[in-house]
């Protein structure tokens, strides 16, 4: 890291500015206080001030070196100390140099000499000023440096748990899928070319589907139904699907891939694990600030209970947390043979 | 090998789909006879017995009763031809055993494998025997914890979800089973449902009960060294000394 004030173009301004303005007060001190001529009193305002200015510059390397955090507060305070008199004698020497080549207005050097213990302390209270300064500003770079760091991590982290709460095409589905397929070949050919059509409609959308965040919900409800089709298929009149959707519904953006596990969700503790017809509904209806979707199944309370919530529910929720920065949006209620799912996605 | 007699196979599936292909498939066999179609396992033992089929086409995945709990109720089981989409854990239980099994999608020629395989077993009642008690053998032999346990009593097929059931006595080569729906009683061991029944919520206090944990109202000293429980029902039942150390720990 190089000196921040002198690699930036904005700090250097403000630091000749200052500069400026305690010269021009020195200025000032020396003409209204001390009745200085105007020449006395710019050349010693301008070298005093400039010398200092310059060695100003180089207090960034003990800050540098000095760091706050590797370091106790004695030990920093003590280097400080030092280098503070050391600069302030080193600024003395040198101006007290220019200046008597400079300067011979009588009474002048008297002063200078008189002066002197004033300018050491001044001397070296302006080195820890500046040296205040520095460490503000290393702080300042760490402490930026951090947070960019850290949000990069975050949204790091963020894609790669999108990516893995996404869906994942279940096995079961694909293989019994290609079993009816080959089946149908034998049997009702016609069917076959129909289901393979679908299958592979369905597995693009899914494929398609990792690298855009939402969608038209007509556009996702449209691979929802391809899923039921395809699962309709299989298990013919044990599944029963009806859906009702509100106005203007179908062209709000829902987050990819949102129905389908939900549809399969259903499909799977209801009409894998039932021995009677099950009914599925979805509804999906716009009020001011949601857009409000609804997926009721029925299932068999006599089959094994379904403990707590799937890993597929908890993926939608984390999903829509992540995506909404909210939580409670999706909502599970469970009756003796109904399971309903409300999410809703703010609009 | 009874190949001038008509021989019985049964078809178990909850697809008809998959029904469908086995019964194509099976239109080059004149001698085998599809005697019954089933879509779930309930029907599946029912027309196992009425039918005794010599050959089942079983399906693994199917509502209320799988394949493999079918199995478990079956005595004397016909020969099966397994038919699964994917379970790598049931695939793992047919490589330890001979029985054979169809991955869907399954080819005419891979069939016809399975069917000259399943002939020999036919006539070789041992052998099947010896399968099925070896798949059955690896099931028990799951990691899982159970959620629910099949009963058959004469005819009647109980499944017995575990969140109903409030304890297991050891009766003989038997174990009674008492739920909140009546008890019965199975062919297993006091020391399978100790390893298979979630350690949170059941734990073995005496060689012969388990308990489910929350049905535990009180313990009391019989005498030193001598402790009951008593249950929510009020049945006492005894404590054995490890028994009472694995309460304490658990309470």
């Amino acid at each position: 890291m190089s000196n921040p004030i002198i690699e930036n173009r904005q700090s250097l301004l403000y630091y000749l500015l200052v500069w400026s303005i305690i010269t021009a007060f020195q200025l000032t001190i020396l003409r209204a206080q001390f009745g200085f001529d105007w020449q006395t009193a710019i050349i010693d305002s301008l070298v005093s001030n400039g010398v200092y200015m310059i060695l100003g510059f180089s207090f960034w390397y003990p800050c540098k070196f000095i760091s706050l955090e590797k370091n106790n507060v004695l030990r920093i305070l003590l280097n400080h100390i030092v280098a503070s008199a050391l600069a302030a004698l080193l600024w003395l020497g040198a101006i007290n140099f220019i200046l008597t080549q400079l300067v011979s207005t009588e009474g002048y050097l008297d002063f200078f000499d008189r002066s002197l213990p004033w300018r050491l302390l001044i001397g070296i209270l302006v080195y820890f000023v500046i040296v205040a300064f520095y460490y503000l500003l290393i702080y300042y770079q760490s402490f930026h440096e951090k947070v960019l760091r850290e949000s990069e991590l975050k949204s790091l982290v963020k894609e790669a748990q999108l990516k893995t709460l996404k869906f994942q095409i279940n096995p079961h589905f694909i293989f019994n899928s290609l079993n009816s397929i080959n089946s149908l070949i034998l049997t009702m050919p016609e069917n076959a070319s129909e289901m393979t059509v679908k299958l592979s409609e369905f597995l693009r959308s899914t494929l398609s589907s990792n690298d855009i965040p939402t969608k038209p919900l007509g556009e996702e409800l449209k691979t929802a139904r391809l899923y039921l089709d395809i699962e309709k298929t299989r298990f013919g009149d044990r599944i029963h699907y009806s859906e009702d959707i509100g106005e203007n519904a179908l062209s709000v953006l829902v987050p990819n891939m949102l129905l389908q596990p939900l549809f399969e969700n259903a499909v799977k503790h209801g009409v894998y694990e039932s021995l009677e017809t099950v009914h599925i509904s979805f509804s999906a209806d716009l009020d001011q600030q949601h857009l409000q979707l609804k997926l009721e199944n029925d299932f068999d309370p006599e089959n094994r209970p379904v403990k707590g919530e799937g890993v597929g529910l908890r993926n939608i929720r984390s999903r829509l947390e992540m995506i909404y920065n909210q939580t409670n949006l999706l909502q599970v209620e469970k009756e003796k043979t109904r399971f309903c799912i409300k999410i809703f996605i703010p609009i | 090998m009874n190949s001038n007699k008509t021989m019985k196979a049964i078809i178990i599936d909850d697809e008809a789909l998959a029904r469908d292909i086995i019964k194509k498939y099976l239109e080059d066999y004149p001698d085998i006879d599809v005697a019954a179609e089933c879509s779930n396992g309930f029907d599946g033992i029912k027309s196992i017995h009425s039918l005794k089929p010599a050959l089942v086409f079983l399906d693994i995945q199917m509502p209320r009763l799988t394949g493999f709990e079918m199995l478990e109720l079956l005595e004397n089981p016909p020969v099966i031809i397994f038919t699964t989409a994917y379970d790598q854990y049931a695939l793992k239980a047919f490589e330890v055993s001979a029985a054979d099994y169809l991955l869907k999608p399954f080819s005419r020629e891979r069939f016809q494998e399975a069917i000259e395989k399943a002939l020999v077993f036919i006539d070789d009642n041992d052998a099947n025997q010896k399968t099925v008690d070896q798949i059955l053998t690896h099931q028990e032999a799951r990691p899982d914890h159970l959620d629910r346990i099949v009963v058959k009593e004469n005819a009647k097929i109980t499944v017995i979800p575990v969140d109903k059931l409030i304890r297991i006595e050891a009766q003989d080569d038997y174990v009674m089973l008492h739920s909140r729906e009546g008890n019965f009683l199975k062919q297993k061991t006091m020391r399978y449902y100790e390893a298979h029944l979630d350690p949170q919520r059941f734990i073995r206090i005496h060689r012969s009960h388990i308990v489910e944990i929350s049905q535990i109202k009180q313990i009391d000293i019989v005498s030193k060294n001598s402790y009951e429980v008593v249950l929510a029902n009020r049945e006492t039942l005894p404590v054995s000394k490890s028994g009472y150390q694995k309460l304490k720990e658990i309470l």
